[in-house]
């Protein structure tokens, strides 16, 4: 009888949760119709594609380079666009201050001369980018569009040395073609993975581990603050009920709500997006459930430290920045020194992305990153009901 | 008083920095009766209530309550406790039916009750028809019963109830009141706060607070002779008495002149005071036109004992002294 009502008091705050946010169309929306549509406005708008860069190429008078732009358009593919040719260095660097162009490439004066001489000869390359990863990537396109020059002088060079040789009667001095000696060796690739995603595919279950983490930690920390703040500790002491069942009841709740929004998420990607699911179905709805378990955690401790609606508010944009950074949703989390990696690890999302990346696109099940999820869960929720217990129901 | 099953408080003090809120009170009740818990706004009953809850620990003295320190009630004891705070604490997204729902669960009532408890509980307070209305959307005075419903669903041994009165009309009033007897009857304990002090009559023990100090304790009846040091009767004559013949009689404890042959005096027992006021005045010759006993209202009644309380003068409208009235006269 005792553990029967139990149950019904532990049901009496998953009830009224759920019947409470059902209630709030904006909480609907948010909950939801936003994360849907955030999902959607990011797989309809990135294509992961680096723009390609405007080049203004600076031939000095005499250096015999063409000064034709369409001479230049094997640069084309590495991602440079050759729009102007000129031969004044200024006018160039003046169309890089007014941004028209992304980099100047200045040819040597005279490379031939210069290579006839033993010499190597420089080809400048400027570029004027702030943003670090984009300076990244053009320096990799100036080495690139300077090894492009490297093949262009070499197969030049082979040419007429073959043409000569010829003419001299040098045997087998055309043996081998110019192409091949500017560039003897050419990759070959192959990806063993046993998926290729698109970028949507790759990012569309990292989005959904972040997105599930934001709604189960915001929603269940707010919750629990605004039965303090609306003065119903005072009603919670003078009745049966403990702070440990007034948190369980909220978490199936919350378990109930964000297994619907988790459900209608990961069927807009397999439906919407053709995003595979290379494990099985159950393991992804295990990976789900532990993800809002130590979401919901979170979400308990904040509330537990939390004075106002407001701080909790606070705190739950909080780690959500903090999940953006470190959980390796843009930024790899190898990338990161030891501290960034030990963020990382107490994050719940760093492990929900990680698990459900594996268990969609490769197949794989992680049991280090499953156990890591209820790990947190656990060590987050036995401090916090202690925490709240004082708080919520001694007053 | 019976320790395990009433409430008792023993000089209690509760301070907020250096405002003393609550000032040595003792009071004991004994289980089965309603309390009432009367004074003016910020007199120190909600603190006093909350003290009775354990949501406050007193800063000096003693609080038990059904034998125990509120502080630390067991869960077997909190399943026998109703509350009725006096801020609007529910939740206003649900409707009232969801409401007296979700607290009865809370108090781990199972089903077949609650459908059988929650409609009996709506009706007999008049929120049946506004049952599937959101609580946001209520009235005050309808948030309150609906309030004073989650305090009362799960048929609580001792109930607390803040202001349960408050904001609502007479004749709803007059229907609470009744079902609180009701409970009353069945052996419950009660303990009420109002600022209606019309309502102390309603209670079966009365305490005045003022200031945070306890100004009276007793029975509604006990209060009104201690205001008035006795009861009070109205003698009307056919011609004026000398007020001597009345004031000096043995049986009469005060009195004076409130009309040119009209007399009100104190007296010990007024059902055995007007035949022998009644046979003194014929014997002497006078005529005795009416007599009735004069109940005192009880804002009367508080309103001198405040006032006595705080060291000020009594209440104009009290007995006039004989010189007054000659005066008059």
């Amino acid at each position: 009888m005792s553990l029967l009502k139990l149950l019904v008091r532990i049901l009496a705050f998953t009830g009224k949760e759920v019947v409470e946010t059902m209630r709030r169309p904006g909480a609907i929306v948010s909950l939801i119709v936003g994360p849907f549509l955030i999902l959607l406005a990011f797989g309809l708008s990135y294509n992961g594609v680096h723009r390609v860069l405007n080049a203004v190429i600076v031939v000095p008078p005499g250096s015999g380079l063409p000064t034709d732009p369409g001479s230049y358009r094997a640069f084309q593919t590495q991602g440079v666009q050759v729009t102007q040719v000129m031969s004044d260095e200024g006018a160039a660097r003046a169309e890089l201050d007014s941004g028209k162009a992304d980099m100047v490439i200045v040819a040597p004066e005279d490379p031939k001369t210069t290579l006839a001489q033993g010499r190597q000869a420089t080809i400048r390359v400027e570029y004027s980018v702030v943003d670090p990863i984009r300076a990244a990537n053009a320096d990799y396109l100036a080495r690139q569009v300077s090894d492009e020059v490297n093949r262009q002088v070499i197969k030049q060079a082979a040419a007429q040395g073959e043409t000569q040789g010829a003419a001299n009667g040098v045997a087998g001095a055309n043996a081998i073609p110019p192409d091949v000696l500017a560039q003897p060796t050419v990759a070959e690739t192959a990806n063993l993975s046993p998926t290729q995603p698109n970028l949507i595919s790759y990012f569309g279950p990292a989005a959904i581990a972040l997105i599930l983490q934001h709604i189960a930690v915001t929603l269940i920390a707010l919750a629990l603050v605004r039965e303090r703040s609306r003065g119903r500790p005072e009603i919670f002491r003078l009745s049966p009920t403990g702070t440990a069942e007034i948190v369980a009841g909220k978490i199936i709740a919350f378990l109930i709500l964000g297994s619907i929004v988790a459900s209608l998420l990961v069927a807009s990607l397999l439906l919407a997006f053709h995003v595979p699911i290379l494990s099985s179905f159950a393991l992804v709805a295990l990976v789900l459930f532990l993800l809002l378990l130590a979401s919901l955690a979170f979400g308990t401790a904040i509330a537990a430290v939390s004075d106002s609606e407001r701080q909790a508010v606070q705190l739950a944009l909080l780690m959500l920045l903090t999940s953006v950074f470190f959980s390796g949703f843009v930024l790899s989390i190898d990338e990161f020194q030891e501290l960034g990696q030990g963020i990382a690890a107490v994050l719940p999302v760093t492990h929900g992305v990680r698990l459900l990346q594996d268990l969609m696109l490769r197949g794989v099940f992680s049991t280090g990153d499953a156990v890591a999820l209820a790990v947190i869960a656990a060590v987050l929720f036995v401090p916090s009901v202690v925490l709240l217990r004082r708080s919520l129901v001694e007053a | 008083m019976d320790e395990n099953s009433g409430i008792a408080l023993d000089a209690v003090s509760r301070r907020f920095g250096d405002q003393t809120v609550v000032d040595r009170i003792s009071l004991a009740l004994d289980p089965g009766l309603i309390l009432g818990i009367i004074g003016p706004s910020g007199a120190g009953k909600t603190t006093t209530i909350r003290l009775l809850t354990g949501a406050l620990a007193p800063s000096e003295g003693t609080v038990r309550v059904l034998g125990e320190d509120p502080r630390r009630y067991r869960r077997r004891t909190r399943e026998r406790l109703g509350y009725m705070p006096q801020q609007f604490s529910l939740y206003e997204d649900l409707t009232t039916v969801e409401n007296v729902d979700f607290v009865a669960s809370m108090f781990g009532m199972l089903a077949p009750r609650r459908r059988r408890r929650i409609p009996e509980i709506l009706k007999l307070i008049d929120l049946w028809p506004a049952r599937s209305r959101q609580a946001g959307k209520l009235s005050g005075g309808m948030q309150r019963r609906l309030q004073l419903a989650c305090a009362l669903v799960h048929d609580p041994l001792l109930v607390f109830l803040d202001e349960p009165t408050a904001g609502i009309d007479p004749l709803l009033r007059e229907r609470i009141w009744a079902e609180l007897h009701r409970r009353r009857e069945a052996g419950r304990t009660l303990v009420v706060t109002t600022q209606y002090v019309t309502e102390a009559e309603e209670c079966d023990v009365v305490a005045l607070i003022d200031e945070g100090h306890l100004v009276a304790l007793g029975r509604p009846e006990e209060l009104r002779r201690t205001a008035l040091g006795g009861e009070v009767v109205e003698i009307e004559t056919a011609a004026p008495v000398p007020l001597s013949a009345l004031v000096e009689r043995e049986d009469v404890i005060d009195g004076g002149r409130v009309g040119p042959n009209r007399y009100r005096l104190v007296v010990e027992d007024a059902a055995e005071a007007i035949p022998a006021i009644v046979d003194g005045l014929t014997a002497s010759g006078a005529e005795v036109s009416a007599t009735r006993e004069e109940r005192v209202s009880f804002e009367e009644v508080f309103s001198l004992l405040v006032r006595r309380s705080r060291g000020q003068p009594s209440d104009p409208g009290t007995p006039e002294t004989e010189s007054d009235a000659e005066a008059a006269a």
